[in-house]
Order: structure tokens, then sequence, then C-alpha cells
């Protein structure tokens, strides 16, 4: 019994224990606020911020570009990942192509696209599109070219044609590689998104956080890098986790080990 | 045969090149959003003769470089000692979720607080970005290892140490190499935009200085070089090694 | 009766990077409608070669293959197809799996529902059609990759060693249900195998083919099953099929590899 809850206990602990080393710090020694901020300033300032501040708006202004970016990502990424992953010569001639953009995804983009776009969120879901675009385009060709062809032949030898083959066994058989291309696009686009919010626009987590740097406010920089992980996690278990749940984990395809 | 293996890469640019080229000229695209090819190899060649690609691509190869080396260095042992203690695990692996999903980037202006506009600001932002995938990857490439192999071995008679380097070493291997893979993809983004906002050389401030002249065959060359490098370390250096471990051993991700 | 298969000098070449490799030897043969042919073999003799041609996945590159009259130009819904591996979809609970075919020939929920509840009886997976496979054991999922063929109503059924995967045990209660099945439905049955002893129990006639390029050496008939089929215990039993068990062996050990 006791030894279940301090199983349970166990993840909380590293959580716990920066809190108590943190004051502890300011117990002992008290660093200039524009360098550390103490804890209790953390919650106050992003409490602040909260309510009667910009916080919403930036949340909202960074989740909206992320998730344009990232679905337009999800969608060109897998219908270009099809049409290549079923033609193996257009999959070949656009390897070398996707290989080097990809290396160049995201945030280096970023002085050539702001002549073009300007600053603002066009820029930002155009970087996100960019880097998750590749990434899906990659994982998805991967795993149509991996569906086993036993799984093929057999439907079309009860009668269904290519687009019933598409339907009923290419999606859902490279669905598992679908989903850890998402899975790591939403990675690359998160951070692309910070980076790109720093310079490139006027709202968002990411400048909020930089307008920290300029005005010395440690403490809201320090509250926003806490928010942007924990956003990350929402995201990650309140989203993708229970897609995984009902389709490729339900089928067998993947167990719940969930490494990234 | 052989001979033709160059062509089937290089063609697929060579169209894109003839495309960007007709785009320009075609829809007589002004200098200060897009460049024709000969500018961008103009600038390309000037850059290196006048041996500023050289300092620029350096000064970020190095500071990768230097940040891979202190995350594996650091972030190898920290993985295997988190990974062989289910408690420590246990302990860890949320927090370690939870600082993957805050870029090294999010950290950049309070390290600029810390630090400044220095070179120890870019490396203390990589060296987070590298670390935190390998050091999450090798606990989960170590958990992952079937009991079965330990108990295998300890009924031999092997100790610890044996079982680290003949059990957990050889199977967490895989798994480090895909950290080590994911570690760099991050961290060589990371260093591109730190370098823009600290402006402490390297090639994120190569291009992001272009654009303030509206240099955009500099920002293009810098674009091809920023690719390139990123390309030849990771197929020249890190995939042989996932592909000799994972291909070799037979074992898959996951 | 009338011919439902009729293969005539067929024959199949790969192409390799190293040039064009050997698949088969030239082959005839005549499966009649309502009979249960099996074909024994060494590895690579080229039986699934000739299995994916008459199933029209590959196209011959040489010779003919007829079915019921009509040339084979590609697969084709009257000549359903088991296979070794697993090839029922991961991603289907067992129902729908079985009851895909006829879902691709837009058969109306009411009666799809139907076959797949007589087949679920038949094959033993009451209680399972909500599973997906991978909550099954290896012989439940080969009896689903049954059913759903059988639930098409193909007048043709091609087996490529469907129990070879399955574990002893499981393997004889399914080569028996396979039996009755076959007896009950009357269908016409091409099955692979490389166990003699599979071959002998479940066919009406046995084709012994040489390693390769393969080539059919031998054709033994085996006495009609009776009524419901065979039973293991009868069949080690029975000197005649001990008998023709005893030739094929002999027959396929001469092409050991």
């Amino acid at each position: 019994m006791m030894h279940r809850l301090i199983w349970r206990c166990l993840p909380a602990v590293p959580a716990v224990i920066a809190l108590l080393a943190w004051w502890a710090w300011f117990a002992i020694d008290r660093p200039p606020p524009s360098v550390m901020p103490s804890a209790t300033d953390v919650v106050v300032t992003m409490w602040q911020l909260a309510f009667g501040g910009r916080l919403a708006g930036d949340i909202l202004a960074s989740l909206a570009r992320l998730l344009s970016g990232v679905g337009l990502g999800i969608v060109t990424g897998m219908i270009a990942g099809f049409v290549a992953g079923l033609n193996r010569p257009v999959a070949s001639f656009l390897n070398p192509l996707v290989v080097f953009f990809n290396a160049i995804s995201g945030i280096v983009w970023l002085p050539l696209v702001i002549g073009w776009l300007g600053i603002g969120s066009a820029l930002a879901i155009f970087l996100i599109w960019n880097t998750v675009f590749f990434i899906v385009f990659q994982n998805t060709v991967l795993g149509v070219q991996l569906v086993a062809e036993v799984l093929e032949l057999s439907v079309r030898s009860l009668g269904g044609g290519r687009w019933e083959t598409i339907r009923s066994v290419t999606l859902p058989g490279a669905l598992p590689y679908i989903l850890s291309g998402i899975r790591s696009g939403l990675g690359f686009g998160w951070r692309a998104l910070i980076a790109a919010e720093l310079v490139g626009a006027t709202t968002g987590l990411g400048q909020l956080i930089f307008s920290g740097a300029e005005y010395h406010r440690a403490d809201i920089i320090v509250g926003g890098c806490l928010l942007i992980g924990a956003i990350a996690m929402a995201m990650d278990r309140w989203l993708l986790l229970p897609i995984e749940r009902r389709t490729v984990m339900r089928w067998g395809l993947v167990t719940s080990g969930r490494g990234r | 045969m052989k001979l033709l293996a160059p062509l089937r890469v290089l063609m697929p640019f060579a169209v894109l090149v003839a495309i960007w080229w007709g785009i320009k000229s075609g829809a007589q695209v002004p200098d200060k959003l897009l460049v024709a090819p000969p500018a961008v190899w103009a600038s390309f060649v000037y850059l290196v003769t006048h041996g500023i690609l050289a300092e620029y691509a350096s000064a970020s190869l190095r500071m990768i470089g230097l940040a891979a080396m202190i995350s594996f260095v650091i972030g190898v042992p920290l993985g295997f000692a988190v990974g062989t203690n289910r408690y420590a695990a246990r302990a860890l692996e949320g927090t370690l979720r939870f600082l993957q999903g805050i870029s090294g980037i999010a950290w950049l202006p309070l390290a600029i607080l810390w630090f400044g506009f220095s070179n120890t600001t870019t490396l203390t932002i990589v060296i987070y970005t590298l670390i935190v995938p390998i050091v999450f990857n090798t606990m989960t490439g170590v958990r992952a290892i079937p009991e079965n192999y330990v108990l295998a071995l300890q009924s031999l008679g092997a100790g610890r140490l044996r079982i680290v380097r003949d059990v957990y070493l050889p199977g967490a291997l895989p798994s480090i190499v895909v950290g080590m893979r994911l570690g760099m993809g991050y961290g060589w983004r990371a260093l591109i935009a730190s370098e823009m906002l600290v402006r402490q050389g390297g090639l994120g401030d190569l291009i992001f200085s272009a654009r303030t002249f509206s240099q955009i065959d500099r920002i293009m060359v810098g674009m091809v070089v920023i690719g390139t490098l990123y390309i030849i370390v990771d197929r020249l250096l890190v995939q042989p090694i996932e592909t000799m471990t994972i291909a070799r051993w037979g074992i898959l991700r996951r | 009766m009338a011919e439902k298969i009729e293969v005539s000098g067929f024959r199949h070449f790969f192409q390799t990077e190293g040039g064009p490799v050997q698949a088969t030897g030239t082959i005839d043969l005549s499966i009649r409608a309502g009979e249960f042919v099996t074909l024994v073999g060494p590895s690579g003799c080229g039986k699934t070669t000739l299995l994916k041609a008459i199933a029209g996945f590959i196209t011959p590159s040489e010779g003919s293959i007829v079915c019921d009259g009509k040339p084979v130009k590609g697969p084709g819904r009257d000549r359903g197809v088991v296979f070794q591996e697993l090839a029922i979809l991961p991603w289907r609970t067992v129902r729908r799996n079985i009851a895909h075919g006829l879902e691709i020939a837009r058969v109306p929920r009411v009666q799809r529902d139907a076959t797949v509840t007589r087949l679920v009886g038949l094959m033993g997976l009451v209680g399972f059609e909500d599973r997906y496979p991978h909550e099954l054991s290896g012989g439940m999922r080969q009896r689903v990759a049954v059913a759903r063929t059988w639930a098409a109503d193909p007048e043709i059924i091609l087996m490529d060693e469907p129990f070879a995967a399955v574990d002893a045990m499981t393997r004889l209660t399914l080569q028996e249900e396979l039996g009755r099945l076959c007896v009950a439905t009357r269908k016409t049955v091409f099955f692979i195998t490389h166990s003699v002893e599979e071959a002998v129990f479940l066919a009406d006639r046995v084709l012994v083919m040489t390693k390769r390029p393969g080539t059919i050496k031998a054709v033994l008939d085996v006495p009609r099953r009776e009524a419901g089929g065979r039973d293991w215990d009868s069949f080690t039993s029975d000197p005649v099929m001990q008998k023709i068990a005893g030739e094929v062996m002999h027959l396929v050990h001469a092409e050991r590899v």
C-alpha cells in the first residue's frame, strides 16, 4: 500500500525538488530579479498576465498559428506522400529534394520569407507548414511503401479495386508511420513557432518571452517557458494520445511504449 | 549504372533551379524578393573567395560539434543511470517529456539575460536542446531491453559492469542513436535561430544580417550551405551508425 | 465434370538485376469443378508462383491460364485466396474482416450479417466477432482468413500453405474443419503445402512438384472422402491412405534440396 503510494507520487518528485531548490536559493542568496525571479514572483506575474493581461491573446495567437500550420502540413504532406508512396518513380525523383528541404525546414527560411510575407501570422504559419510538411511526407511515403503486400493482395482477391485497396489497406496500414510523423512534426512545429515568434511576430508566446528579455523581466520568461512546456504536454496527451489509443494501439500495431 | 546515380540526385535540383529561374524572369519578381540563380552563384563565389563563408560556417560547426560532444558525454551516462533504476526512470520520465516540450530557443531570452549576447548563450541553448532527447532516448532504450537478457547473463555469473557492457550498451545503442539524430535535428535549428538573435557569428547570423540589407543572394547561399552541412553531418556521421546498429542486429525501433 | 481451372504451357521467369531467373518449369494442369487438389513440393520450387498466377497477381511469362473458360487477366471475385501469412486486416474486427468481400461487392447489410453469423458459427468464432486480430491466437486468425474467403463465396479457392504458421495441435483441428467445410460447400480448391500428410489428408488428387525450376512430376488420386469429411483418427488407421502417403513421401523425398 505504502509502496504503491510512493510509486504514484514519484513523477512529482523532480518538480518538488526543483521548487525546494528554487526556494532554498532565494533563502540563502537573493539574486537580482532580472536574473532569476522567485517562484512566487512567477506565479503572481502569470496570474496578472492571465487576468487582465495579454496571456490569453498570446496563447490563442500561438495555438491558432500552430494548428493552421500543422493542419496544412499534415493534409498536404499526406496527399503528396500518398502520391509519391504509390508511384516509385515519383518518390525516387522527389527524394533528394525532400532530404534537402527537410534539412533547411523551419526557421532557416525566416530571413527569406520575412521579405515575402512580412512580420505576422502568415510568416509563422509558413514556417510551421514548411517544417511539418516534409516530416509527414517522408513518413507517409515510408508507411505506404511498407504496408505488407499480402494485405493488398488479399483485398484485391476479394474483388477490391485500387481505391478500395488504398482506403481499406494502405491508409490504415501506413497510419502508424503517419502518426509518428505527425508527432515529430508537431514537436518541430512547436519549436519553429516559438522561434518564429521571437522575431517574426508581434503577438504569441514567443513574443511574450522575448519582450520579457527586453524589459529584463525574468519572471515573464520563466513563466512563459513553463507554460510552453505545459501546452506541448497537453497537446500530446489530449490530442495525439487519444488518436493513437483509438487507432494504431487498438489494432495492436504499436504498443503503448511511447518514446520519441 | 553507377554513373547514373549522381545524375539521379542532381536531376531534381536542375528541374527546381529551372522552375525558380522561370518564375524569377517570367513573373519579373523584384530582386529584393527573389534573385536569379546566377546572382546566388556569384554571391557564393564571393563569400568563398573572401573567406567569409568559411568563417561563418566554421563558427556554426564548431558550436554544434562542441555541443554534441558535451551533450553526449553527459547525456548518455545520465540516461543509463536513470534507465537502469526503475524508480529514477519513473520519477524523471514525466519531467523529461515536459522539458522536451520547451524548446531550447524558448530559454534563449533567459540565457540572454544571464550570459548576454555571447557564444555562451548559444552554446547553452544548443546543449539543452541536444541533451534532453539524448537522455530521454537512452533511458527509454535501456528500459526497453527485455529483462530476460539481463537474467540470462546474471545466471552465467556476470557482474553489473559486464551486464552494462554486454546487454545495456548494445541494446540501448539504436535508441541512443535515434536520440542523437533527433537532438541534432532540433539542435542545428536551435543553433541557427540562436545565432540569428545573438549575432555573434555563425550561419544564422550570416543570413539574418543579410536580411537587414535585403541581400537575398546571400540569404539563399546561407540556406543552401545550412542544408548541405546538415545533410553531410546527418548522412555521413549519424546515419551510418544507425544503419550499422539497427541493421546489423536486426533490432527494430519501438 | 467440367474443367474449372486449366493451366497449359505455364512457365514463369522473375526479372532480377542479374537477369531473368526461372521460377518454374513448364506446367500443365487441370482441375475439375468441386475437386480438392493439393500440390506438394520442396521450398522454392515455384508452387506459390503458380498459385499467384492462377489468382491473377502475376502475369505468366509463357502459357495460359483459363478459369471457367475465361482467360485470367487479374485478380477477381471468382477466385478467393487464403495466404500463408496473416493477411487479415489488423484494423478491422473479426466481423468486419469476414464481411469485407461482401462490402466490396455491395451486398446489403442484412444479408452480409447473415453470412457473417453463419461463418462465425461454422468456424468456431462465436463470441469473438468484435475482437481485433491481435487479440486472437494464430489459429483463430487463420480461421478468420478462411471465413473471409468463404464469405465472398467464390467458386474457386486458392490456398497457399494456410496452416504453416499455426501450431501443430491447432493445425490438425483446422485441417479437419477445412475438410468438412469443403464437403459442405462444394468448392473447387487448389491447396499448396509442403506437408505430405496434409496434402494426402485433404486432397481428391495430389500433385507432386520437382525442385526448382519445378514441374509436376506425379499425380496421385486419393479415394473420395466419405460424407462429412475426414478425420485424423481414421486417416492414420486407414492402410490405403497410409500407402498413398508413403508413396508421396517417397516422391517428395527424392526432391530434397
